[in-house]
């Protein structure tokens, strides 16, 4: 605020509360900490949370082919979530997704509904020969999401520190 | 399953994305591989009645709790303390007053000289056997006091009489207690005499449904007046015994001292008999330790800190009140006049005092509240009973609140019939009170004796010798009790105890004997099918439930056959023509039946299929396919099935017979709409279709099968 017209310092921007985030998870070793970490933004707004989760589909089968509805592994990986935001006191809607491509999946879903946050976990992972490995799908959200990215890396572990 | 009819569009044209339904998610949750757990909506009613009664349930009961909020019910040490003390504390209320009636009789108006001593002794008991269940509480924190311990350290026999002792104690709590309270109402109005037995019932159901609702919630809907009880009643004996230090005690002048002739001498016998009336208030002490896993970790220490805490108040009221009485010159009145704990509290605070008539209002409710000390120990025990096969095994289960629902209801209801049956005057059970639960604390210390001298642990000696000094002292009491009361009731817990054991084995024997019959070799796989396999269909006539049925049937065998059993030879033979004609490859049998039965012939001809059917080869199954018409509405059930039904129930059991019950809904015909057309008669001339309106066995009334009118198939 300013003093007699004067301002004397510029005001620390209020930080924005999300209305709707979507959380992308891969069955992974992330999944549980992100989900905790988006209930934990969500809470305050009460805002809508959104868990999906891609099955990729190879071009040798049918983009509709029943394939993530017939697998267990996929449906469990949402119930993980399910349980998980459950356990937050946080409701959150899941949803399923073939997809040749996972990354391109996951923005198009967020841009559909509208997210103004999309957060995903990156375990940490080294290729061959001593990099870190960040794979393909997260840099294609960072460049291609409409909406703020989270990307909640793993810590490391002594293994991957050695 | 794919959810939608075409792919969504992304950015690019190759980005295209499919939404994939997940039907099971709002019902079940994979937690593994082959792993499924049913939420909340798979046990949801799915009628519009069932959703009524849930919806009513849930008002009263409360939401259905999951198995693992468990935890969160369970209880800290308050409200542990006023759902397990209650009892326990509400005895404080008359344990006074019960040596003085003994010892007037022999002493007259000088028995207060002697009651405190009296009282002392009893204390000292109370210090001995809570001391005892402390160690029980943390040696068996799985629950179940002196059943558990007499099983594991004397026998099973000797936990049996515990446990039965204590549900008999448990249950005379509950009737005695709540007969007790309306008492204690009637002093002040009179006029309740006449509505006793429904002031019990409305008492009794109340803490029914507030047990009913949970642990937890029971906790906050009883600790209220069991605190305001403890409130008020310290504040009593503190100020009693303020008036005693500070000199300004006036002795009260009674008019209507209830002074019987006196038959005795003052003994030995005399103290111990005044000693027994008195230990009275040791009853309910034993429930904590019957209900350790109630409360939250650490379970066992929590426990034996709330017994230490329940022991010491208990100690510090019947103290403090029989000295305070002592000081007031306080003697018990006639029959129908005030108690002596409400003289008490008169002399103390004041006649004109509205402490008065609110510690009245206080002992009349912990009066009722002693019942739900035993509605949470009777269930618990009776749970831990089933589980080991001395109860049927419906008293393990937990109900939609994780309370043990069944033991709650039986508990509620053979009290109420106690009291229905006495007019809610239970004066005649109360020497039946308290027998049981001093055969307890005996059997629990002399297991406890056995149990340290096994274990050995540190401090094992001084333990074992505080609780044969236990044992030794409950025995006498045990003794005395029984031959003082023996004549007027006890001699029936002596005999219930027996029955009640016995009964509890006669169940047990049934579960081994059912266990051995089912029981499967550890070395045993399971072969492929060897027998061979028939179905048989009966029919009413032909129609879409008919139709199904035998569709079943064909899923099951190759061998499947219709039986038609009518007591109209005409019938017998459209039936033969239109059979032939529309369902051809399955033969029909025709039974004439002219004694118009159904089930006997067919059981007959079943009979008759088996005697025929070559001895050398193993008997094959036959299944009986019976075609059924579920009803939509609870008022149309009476219509439909009632043949199925008898003839289900005579095949029940029948060897090498499988029931199979292929229901009828008239949202199949809608499924099956390509078969409409195949099914459906277009018009009467030569459909033949006279199918049943009323589908299932129960077939189509003669007359409109006379009639020959052509209806469409099914149920309509």
């Amino acid at each position: 605020m300013g003093t007699g017209g004067i301002v004397t310092a510029v005001p620390e921007p209020s930080p924005r509360l999300i209305e709707r985030a979507v959380i992308a998870v891969n069955g992974g070793t992330s999944d549980e900490r992100i989900v905790r970490v988006a209930c934990g933004l969500a809470r305050p707004s009460k805002a809508e949370l959104v868990a999906v989760h891609v099955v990729e589909i190879g071009w040798s089968m049918p983009i509709d082919a029943d394939v993530a509805g017939r697998s267990e592994e996929a449906q469990r990986v949402l119930d993980m979530v399910e349980g998980v935001a459950e356990s937050e006191r946080v409701k959150i809607e899941t949803v399923l997704l073939q997809a040749r491509d996972v990354g391109a999946a996951i923005v198009d879903e967020a841009s559909e509904r509208g997210a103004d946050l999309l957060v995903l976990g990156l375990p940490y992972r080294k290729r061959f020969g001593g990099d870190f490995a960040i794979g393909r799908t997260v840099p294609y959200v960072l460049k291609n999401a409409p909406c703020a990215v989270m990307v909640v890396r793993e810590p490391m572990t002594e293994e991957s520190q050695a | 399953m794919i959810g939608g009819r075409r792919p969504l569009p992304g950015r690019k044209p190759a980005d295209r994305r499919v939404r994939v339904e997940r039907p099971h998610s709002p019902y079940f949750r994979y937690t593994g591989p082959g792993q499924m757990v049913a939420r909340e909506a798979a046990s949801r009613p799915v009628t519009p009645v069932g959703r009524a009664f849930a919806r009513i349930r849930g008002v009263v009961f409360g939401r259905p709790l999951a198995s693992e909020e468990e935890i969160g019910e369970r209880l800290a040490k308050k409200k542990a303390l006023a759902i397990f003390s209650s009892d326990a504390i509400s005895s404080s209320a008359y344990a006074t007053e019960e040596i003085l009636k003994v010892l007037i009789g022999v002493v007259g108006l000088s028995a207060i000289a002697y009651s405190v001593g009296v009282s002392i002794a009893i204390a000292i008991l109370l210090a001995v056997v809570s001391v005892s269940y402390r160690q029980v509480c943390r040696a068996y924190p799985s629950g179940g006091g002196a059943y558990v311990v007499a099983r594991e350290n004397l026998s099973q026999l000797t936990g049996l009489v515990a446990a039965a002792a204590l549900l008999i104690d448990y249950v005379m709590t509950v009737a005695v207690s709540t007969a007790a309270a309306i008492e204690q109402i009637q002093s002040v109005l009179p006029a309740v005499y006449d509505y006793r037995i429904e002031i019990a019932f409305v008492s009794i159901s109340l803490i029914t449904i507030g047990n009913l609702r949970g642990l937890r919630e029971s906790g906050n809907i009883f600790a209220v007046p069991t605190y305001l009880f403890l409130g008020l009643a310290l504040l009593m004996v503190g100020l009693g015994l303020f008036h005693i230090v500070s000199g300004t005690v006036t002795p009260i002048v009674e008019t209507d001292v209830f002074l019987p002739k006196a038959t005795e001498t003052l003994g030995l016998f005399v103290l111990l008999k005044a000693f027994a009336g008195g230990s009275v208030a040791l009853t309910g002490v034993e429930a904590i330790a019957n209900g350790v896993p109630a409360f939250k970790p650490p379970e066992a220490r929590n426990a034996a800190n709330t017994l230490s805490i329940m022991a010491v108040l208990l100690g510090i009221l019947f103290i403090g009140i029989t000295v305070v009485a002592r000081a007031y010159d306080v003697l018990p009145t006639q029959p129908g006049g005030p108690s002596v704990v409400a003289l008490v509290a008169t002399a103390v605070f004041g006649s004109g005092s509205f402490l008065v008539p609110a510690f009245a209002a206080a002992t009349a409710l912990i009066l009722f509240l002693a019942a739900n000390t035993s509605f949470n120990a009777f269930p618990r025990l009776a749970a831990i009973l089933a589980e080991d096969g001395f109860m049927p095994r419906q008293f393990s289960f937990r109900g939609d609140r994780l309370a043990y629902s069944w033991g709650i209801v039986l508990l509620a209801a053979v009290a109420f019939g106690l009291l229905f049956i006495f007019g809610g005057d239970t004066h005649a059970l109360i020497p039946l009170y308290s027998v049981g639960v001093f055969v307890c604390f005996t059997l629990s210390q002399i297991g406890m004796v056995k149990h340290w001298n096994t274990v050995r642990e540190v401090g094992w000696r001084w333990r074992a010798v505080l609780n044969a000094f236990g044992a030794v002292l409950t025995a006498v009491v045990m003794v005395v009790v029984v031959s003082v009361k023996f004549v007027d009731g006890a001699w029936l817990v002596v005999v219930l105890i027996p029955l009640l054991v016995a009964m509890m084995l006669f169940i047990h024997r049934q579960y081994a004997a059912s266990r051995a019959q089912l029981a499967v070799r550890p070395d045993f796989v399971m072969s492929a099918p060897r027998r061979e396999e028939r179905v048989v269909v009966p029919v009413p006539s032909i129609n879409r439930s008919v139709v199904q049925a035998i569709n079943v049937g064909r899923a099951i065998s190759d061998d499947v056959r219709a039986v038609y059993i009518s007591s109209d030879p005409l019938e017998t033979a459209r039936m033969r023509e239109q059979w032939d004609r529309q369902v051809p490859g399955v033969p029909l049998v025709l039974v004439e039946s002219p004694y118009r039965a159904l089930v006997g012939p067919l059981v007959a001809y079943l009979d008759v299929l088996d005697h025929a059917w070559p001895p050398d080869k193993p008997a094959p199954v036959t299944f009986v396919v019976i075609p059924e018409y579920v009803a939509r509405h609870w008022w149309e059930r009476i219509l439909y099935n009632q043949s199925a039904k008898r003839l289900r129930t005579t095949l029940l059991g029948r060897p090498h017979t499988v029931v199979v019950n292929a229901p009828y809904r008239r949202e199949d015909g809608h499924d099956a709409d390509r078969d409409d057309d195949d099914l459906t008669a277009s018009d009467g001339s030569d459909g033949g279709a006279d199918g049943g309106a009323d589908g299932g066995l129960e077939g189509v009334p003669p007359t409109e099968r006379r009639a020959g009118r052509a209806r469409p198939l099914g149920p309509g």
